[in-house]
């Protein structure tokens, strides 16, 4: 036997106080009283006293030494040499991914199974023996490090929760590994549900243990679930759904499509097992909000039988018509559904936000600042010249890639005349005639772009063609800079960037480049943004995360009370995160893993020998608090 | 404070008045003495002897009769009160102590005695007689047994109170009224003292005083027991049971003092110090009626 802390004998000194106490209390405290007399009958009715009576304070003091001598002897730590030698280091990591959320038949889930399973192995480690816990959710991080404190690896494995993400496993074990490095008696413990790709190869590892949790089991799962704007279709959005039967048995059940609490649709499913069933629905609505996919299936798994998606909003773009009369033109602008339509015959000096003005024909000498779309212009200006006209324009080349061009083919359109522009500055040819005139163009200026189509439309088909209302939608969509077609539904456990609206570029500009990022459950973090992109992830939770203003509760709720208008001077942007990830949804685990539970427990746990030392001081205290109370009740 | 303050005196003069009206004088003074004399109230006759004084031959009775019968009259005599006061150092015990109150029980009873016009003395005792105030008479005198009180001290070695009574019956000079006032902690026992008072057809009154805390005592665990009279030492662990056990040989000590006093027609009076004078004097007139 050795001693960890042997400086701790001099605390033996204070056997010397307690000899001296015990010499002061054999001296006994003297009463005067009137007289004995009383006294001397009382105890003369007694039987004499008894050796034990005799020998009681003796025996008293040799408890207090005894006691002193376990609590030294426990203060310098001993140990067995043994201990020593069969020292154990075990580096548990434990599958938070969001298959462990699949519940058991006892009602508990995977993870406090797994929770369970890790306590008794905390149980039996010995005094020596060390363990660390790695958390292998989103990402793999050691949530308690190399210790022998039993108490401090079961506070941190009680703080363990699952996450909506998938696993990462195999880089948590290579954390463990790490760890470990090259103990002698060093093992790695995976305690997992297997759902995951890499856990046939993890649970084959000699130097791996794998502690198998939960059986096989039936699920039906969301596995994909987005939205977008139509892009043919101004008010228009398409929903893709795919729904994966995981179970062995054929799935009925129905899938509910709701938006902003509204029932939108209901779809009645029949899968068979393993079939994965996918959609595109097209729907239509001008406001954007919140989608909300569920599946009416009671499975082992709730978190993957819902998933959200956000619409975005179609803003309605203000168009401003400058000309002497095209019913055409006019007709098309005005049957946009997300068009505001004001027909002049004069250019107005100044344009509503966001607005985009048309110029049919008539033209200034200076296009003016801002979007401006120009329909077969008359007159050069400072972004062009004309030079006449050109009959019969043939079509020779189209730029197909470009977005002003999605869906857009002009080959077989008449095109009897149209104005010959000679740019003056860098341009961008979207559709060219044979003779190398632009007909279609864009001009891109700090001030705003210019998309100029030189065709006569007095004159040919193509207002009649379903090309020139999809050429204006493209146009009105190219100024409106994308906005408002998609904000991608994201999955769990992934990192992404997300592109930010003006007002939150704005509000993360006012606030250092920060934003912060509140989870379905309200925990905010915060997290920093370059330029007009922020990089989020791996979310750990499913649901409606937003990003926001990074003030505190407190300094909003001060702002509130003095700014009546709060909610538009914090501007927010929501984004939703989906389980979506088939591996999780699966929860059949591998057949080939081998659990190797036998290997778990070192048997029975040893506490250190201070810890019984300590245990039998307090019997000895027991002891002598008894013999101190016979002393003073009978 | 002072034992005797003014407050004092006049309790001591709101006393006498009580024992005078309400009481009618029959605490202790002008008691009828069993002595015949000459007195004024008749008595009886009895047969003339020789050398009997011719005064007091009835001589209508012996014109009617023609014997020679004498008169006899009670002869009415001032009651002598002796007050035995115990300055053993146990009376020093308690706070106040119990010689304080016997002090000032011993000046309220002499006073009273003073006024009706007894003679009182007072016997300092310990393991005998440590100081005496001599017979006395008028109440003019309380002021010196007052400074005779005050220069008392409760130092006397161990109690002894038959030692104490047959010194005192030797020096009393008179039978009378015998008040002893004492917590009666007499190794020896307090009865043969009494004895001997009683056999010398004195007539005691026993005033026990005592200290709450010797009555009940808070000592718990081990102690060493100092005995302030004999200075005796005891080591003892005292438990819960040793103190119910004191308690009943305490009270049986008590009770002993009034079976004591009740078999043989004796005042008694019981109390600790934690009562006033006036009101322990008031309680002997109300419960014994000394007189």
């Amino acid at each position: 036997m050795s001693f960890s802390n042997p400086a701790a004998l001099i605390w033996a000194a204070l056997a010397v106080p307690i000899v001296i106490f015990y010499i002061l209390k054999i001296r006994m405290r003297r009463v005067p009283v009137s007289t004995t007399m009383f006294w001397q009958q009382v105890f003369d009715e007694k039987a004499p006293r008894s050796i034990w009576q005799q020998l009681r304070h003796l025996l008293s003091l040799l408890l207090q030494l005894l006691f002193l001598a376990l609590l030294v002897f426990s203060l310098t730590d001993p140990f067995f040499n043994s201990d020593v030698r069969q020292q154990r280091r075990v580096i548990v990591v434990v599958d938070t991914s969001a298959s462990m959320q699949a519940k058991l038949e006892d009602d508990t889930t995977r993870l406090d199974a797994a929770k369970q399973q890790i306590q008794k192995m905390i149980q039996s480690l010995k005094s020596r023996d060390e363990m660390a816990i790695i958390v292998a959710g989103n990402q793999a991080h050691v949530a308690c490090g190399l210790t022998s404190h039993q108490r401090t690896l079961q506070n941190h494995l009680d703080n363990i929760k699952a996450t909506d993400g998938p696993t990462q496993v195999a880089d948590a074990v290579e954390v463990g590994r790490r760890l470990l490095a090259d103990h002698a008696k060093g093992e790695v413990v995976v305690v997992s549900d297997g759902c995951f790709t890499e856990a046939v190869g993890i649970a084959a590892d000699p130097k791996v243990v794998w502690a198998q949790i939960g059986e096989p089991a039936d699920n039906l799962g969301l596995t994909r679930f987005q939205v977008r704007r139509s892009l043919l279709d101004p008010i228009g959005f398409q929903i893709l759904v795919e729904v994966s039967n995981f179970s062995q048995t054929n799935a009925d059940t129905s899938l509910d499509l709701n938006f902003n609490g509204e029932l939108l649709d209901v779809i009645p499913l029949k899968l068979e097992p393993g079939e994965v069933w996918s959609r595109v629905f097209e729907k239509t609505s001008t406001g954007g909000g919140i989608l909300l996919a569920a599946i009416a299936a009671e499975d082992q798994l709730p978190a993957d039988n819902a998933a959200q998606a956000i619409l975005p909003e179609r803003l309605r773009i203000p168009v401003t018509l400058v000309t002497n009369g095209n019913w055409f033109l006019e007709r098309v602008l005005a049957a946009n559904d997300v068009v505001d339509l004001t027909v002049t015959s004069t250019i107005p000096t100044e344009l509503p936000p966001g607005g985009v003005l048309v110029l049919h024909q008539t033209v200034p000498q200076k296009i003016p600042a801002g979007k401006v779309f120009v329909v077969q212009p008359t007159t050069s200006t400072d972004l062009w010249k004309t030079a006449g006209a050109v009959t019969e324009p043939l079509v020779a080349k189209q730029d197909k890639e470009n977005d002003l061009m999605k869906y857009v083919r002009l080959d077989n359109v008449l095109m009897p005349e149209a104005n010959v522009l000679q740019p003056k500055t860098e341009f961008k040819a979207l559709v060219e005639a044979i003779s190398g005139d632009p007909l279609y163009l864009h001009f891109a200026r700090p001030e705003g772009d210019v998309i100029v189509l030189s065709v006569n439309l007095d004159q040919g088909d193509l207002p009649l063609r379903t090309a020139f209302p999809i050429m204006l939608t493209n146009a009105l969509s190219w100024f409106a800079d994308g906005k408002g077609e998609l904000v991608e539904a994201i999955a769990t456990g992934i990192v992404t960037d997300v592109s930010l609206p003006p007002e939150l570029q704005l509000l993360a500009q006012q606030n250092s480049q920060k934003l912060a990022l509140i989870a379905p459950s309200g925990s905010k973090t915060l997290i920093n943004v370059e330029a007009s992109v922020a990089r989020i992830g791996p979310l750990a939770e499913a649901g409606i995360w937003t990003l926001g203003t990074p003030l505190t509760d407190e300094q909003l709720q001060a702002i509130t009370q003095e700014t009546a208008d709060a909610q538009a001077a914090f501007p927010e942007f929501k984004i939703a995160c989906n389980l979506n990830s088939p591996s999780e949804s699966n929860l059949r685990p591998t057949q080939d893993i081998i659990p190797q539970q036998e290997a778990l427990q070192a048997g029975f746990g040893g506490r250190p020998i201070w810890f019984y030392l300590v245990l039998v001081g307090f019997l000895l205290i027991m002891v002598e608090w008894f013999l101190f109370q016979r002393r003073w009740i009978s | 404070m002072a034992l005797f303050d003014k407050d004092f005196l006049t309790k001591l003069e709101y006393l006498s008045i009580v024992s005078r009206k309400v009481f009618r004088g029959q605490l202790m003074a002008q008691r009828r003495t069993m002595q015949l004399g000459s007195g004024i109230e008749f008595a009886d006759h009895r047969q003339y002897t020789a050398g009997d004084d011719f005064r007091y031959l009835d001589w209508n009775l012996y014109a009617r009769h023609g014997e020679l019968l004498l008169k006899r009259f009670q002869e009415e005599e001032d009651l002598h009160v002796y007050l035995l006061l115990d300055c053993s150092k146990s009376m020093a015990s308690g706070d106040p102590q119990k010689f304080d109150l016997a002090r000032q029980v011993t000046a309220a009873l002499a006073y009273i005695a003073l006024s009706d016009l007894d003679r009182i003395s007072v016997y300092a005792f310990a393991n005998g007689v440590l100081n005496h105030f001599p017979l006395t008479r008028g109440k003019a005198r309380i002021l010196s047994l007052m400074k005779f009180l005050e220069e008392l001290r409760a130092d006397g070695e161990g109690t002894n109170m038959s030692e104490l009574t047959r010194e005192f019956v030797l020096r009393a000079p008179r039978r009378g009224l015998a008040l002893m006032l004492s917590d009666m902690y007499d190794p020896s026992g307090f009865r043969k003292g009494l004895d001997v008072l009683r056999h010398h057809k004195f007539e005691p009154h026993v005033i026990q005083i005592h200290h709450p805390a010797e009555a009940n005592p808070k000592l718990l665990g081990d102690v060493e027991l100092h005995d302030i009279e004999t200075d005796d030492l005891r080591k003892m662990t005292i438990t819960e049971k040793h103190l119910r056990n004191y308690r009943d040989v305490y009270e049986r000590f008590l009770q002993s003092i009034r079976d004591y006093c009740s078999t043989y027609g004796m005042g008694c009076t019981i109390t600790d110090n934690s009562i006033t004078f006036d009101q322990l004097v008031l309680n002997m007139m109300r419960a014994t009626g000394i007189a």
